[in-house]
């Protein structure tokens, strides 16, 4: 019996060696191939955006890597988490919130040769993702901005952004809560140069937004709350963004999407790398890979949002979604305007601003 | 057997490290961070204090005015959950019997599921497609739904002061039961109508319970956020909306900071005054 027991542990042991040499050698003589390739990534995401469909690419070419998601609530939540030290190693900021960032150190320059599917990203949406002339961030969806209404209850249609802060609507208005957001609505409206807004200009667009509460039913923070409203006949006209537009086109509601006179506007969504990860390599390769096509299509058709990838665009055939993002009309994007990108003395002042016109009597 | 020293702080240490390190650093920390002046660079370098904060924050009388309002608000609702607990826990405590306890788990059984849950609930209800108006209309009293239940501070107020009933019951329940008995009796044979009794025996033994539930529902009420933000529409937003809004809308912490110790210190002050007015010592005793 006990010599049984030894012989099958020297056994076991020679076993182990052999397996332990074999894959040394392997090891050394090839690279780990991709389903055999395990870590572990972090990202800090949006609520949703954690679903697997959103980065099947990576799920289905990286099995054995976990990704483990932690969500942020809005730019600001995601722009203090990661200020404070969250450990993420990607985050997902939109424009107008990513030169902090860079100025506080927080994001590691992309090195995008080590991404196949870079080649398929348009120059104009590269630009966005670059900072002092670096690439910090990776283009990945994108939308519009415009006033959602319902062509029932508002006939007439709406042809500029005033529609927001008409009193007509009284009660049924919904401004997103957000002081850029408000600011950039007023800037449209008046003609100011959205980068340079004065003190005076400021004060005006307070005044503007405190008067405008008494029509504003709620003010919205997340899009299934406006979809709600909209949908149960309380919200007539909204700022909106067009995911919000393509759920209640899908749900049968009679809506429809501004083409306000002032030019839409037009936010993308970016992906960084925290400085100092020390997950580099499988982080390009979670980036590449929400670039690729099955993630693209995914972003297209369930979230009716755009995607950076050019041949996702291409490839669109559903009409609602052709609407949406008003693939028929030539001219759209070149009436659209990008939102720029905040200077911390802008957020501060602006973000005061907002929370004076909510506290006002 | 034991050391009564060592059983001391082997019982109390647990407790006094959960409240050191979560509550009373925090604090602290929020206190520092609304002396600095600027939101950029390291969080946990050091600064040359400043009350630029709450400067500003004296000058903009908008902030200062809300915070007195939602302290109204938290008073109104803590009068009136007050009130209507009491009731509930003077049946529970002397008319329920032996049912008593079957009561109680019914008062506690809303919170079994999340507040979240309950107030989503209640939109429901008070919603222009809710059960009030689809009422309403199907009884022909109105023609189109009517938007004064929802979206307003008068809807804040509706909920919280539903949310808080349970609540308040609880100290006022705990403060009946402790009464003798034989008191009542002894107030009967000395020929006390029962009104009497209850305004010259019953209430004044309760009172302890009764302020207890008051100021558990008025401290944390001042500082509400969640159920304006949910019911309250644009119009309905409290001080505790500003608060949160520094901190999560506006990456502003160190504004977001000097709001909330602003908030702190006068609902403490209020307080001490209150605890002055009404002499809670005399009272207890």
């Amino acid at each position: 019996m006990k010599r049984t027991h030894h012989r099958l542990a020297a056994l076991g042991s020679i076993t182990l060696i052999i397996t332990l040499l074999l894959t040394a050698c392997g090891a050394a003589a090839t690279e780990v191939p991709p389903d055999q390739l395990t870590g572990t990534l972090t990202v800090l995401d949006w609520a949703g955006y954690d679903a697997p469909d959103f980065w099947t690419d990576f799920q289905t070419t990286y099995p054995k890597v976990t990704v483990n998601f932690e969500i942020g609530a809005s730019d600001a939540d995601i722009y203090t988490k990661m200020k404070a030290g969250d450990q993420a190693d990607i985050f997902h900021p939109y424009t107008g919130w990513l030169q902090f960032y860079v100025d506080e150190g927080l994001v590691e320059e992309i090195d995008t040769s080590k991404l196949k599917n870079w080649d398929k990203v348009p120059e104009e949406f590269k630009k966005i993702g670059q900072i002092n002339g670096k690439q910090y961030f990776i283009p990945w969806d994108w939308g519009f901005t415009s006033i959602l209404y319902r062509t029932d209850k508002v006939p007439e249609g709406v042809n500029s952004w005033a529609a927001l802060l008409d009193p007509k609507f009284k009660g049924h208005i919904s401004m997103w809560d957000d002081g850029p957001g408000a600011v950039t609505v007023s800037s449209y409206i008046h003609g100011y140069d959205e980068t340079a807004v004065t003190a005076e200009q400021l004060a005006a667009i307070k005044e503007e937004w405190t008067q405008q509460r008494d029509s504003n039913l709620f003010y919205w923070a997340g899009e299934p709350e406006l979809v709600d409203g909209m949908v149960n006949g309380d919200i007539w006209v909204a700022y909106a963004w067009q995911g919000a537009y393509a759920t209640l086109l899908g749900q049968g509601v009679p809506v429809a999407y501004a083409n306000p006179k002032e030019g839409r506007n037009s936010w993308v969504g970016v992906y960084g790398i925290r400085k100092g990860t020390a997950s580099m390599d499988l982080a390009l390769k979670f980036l590449d890979a929400k670039l690729a096509t099955a993630t693209g299509n995914n972003v297209v058709n369930l979230f009716y949002y755009g995607h950076s990838n050019q041949e996702v665009m291409n490839g669109i055939t559903d009409e609602t979604l052709k609407q949406a993002f008003s693939i028929g009309d030539p001219s759209i994007l070149s009436k659209t305007n990008f939102t720029p990108n905040l200077t911390a003395e802008q957020r501060d002042a602006w973000t005061a601003m907002w929370a004076e016109v909510k506290a006002a009597p | 057997m034991f050391d009564r020293r060592a059983t001391f702080w082997a019982l109390s240490l647990p407790p006094l490290l959960w409240l050191g390190v979560l509550f009373v650093i925090p604090l602290l920390l929020m206190a520092a961070f609304s002396t600095r002046a600027e939101s950029g660079g390291e969080l946990l370098r050091l600064w040359a204090p400043s009350l630029k904060h709450y400067d500003d924050l004296f000058t903009t009388g908008t902030y200062w005015r809300l915070l007195r309002l939602s302290a109204l608000i938290a008073l109104v609702i803590a009068a009136m959950a007050t009130v209507m607990a009491y009731p509930l826990a003077y049946f529970l405590a002397f008319r329920a019997g032996r049912r008593a306890g079957f009561y109680l788990v019914l008062l506690l059984v809303p919170f079994w599921t999340s507040y979240l849950l309950r107030v989503m609930a209640l939109k429901l209800m008070l919603g222009s497609n809710g059960v009030i108006n689809a009422f309403l209309i199907y009884a022909s009293l109105i023609t189109e739904p009517l938007t004064l239940f929802l979206y307003n501070r008068a809807a804040v107020v509706i909920t919280l002061i539903y949310v808080w009933i349970p609540f308040a019951a609880l100290p006022i329940l705990a403060a009946l039961q402790r009464i003798d008995l034989s008191l009542f009796e002894a107030a009967a044979d000395l020929g006390a109508t029962p009104f009497r009794q209850f305004w010259r025996v019953t209430l004044p033994l309760s009172l302890p319970g009764v302020l207890a539930a008051f100021f558990m529902v008025f401290i944390p009420t001042v500082g509400e956020y969640v159920t304006p933000l949910l019911v309250g529409g644009s119009q309905g937003l409290m001080y505790g909306n500003i608060i949160q809004d520094f901190f999560t809308k506006a990456a502003n912490w160190p504004l977001g900071s000097a709001l909330s110790m602003i908030m702190l210190l006068s609902t403490l002050l209020l307080v001490a005054i209150a605890v002055r007015l009404v002499d809670l010592r005399k009272l207890i005793e």
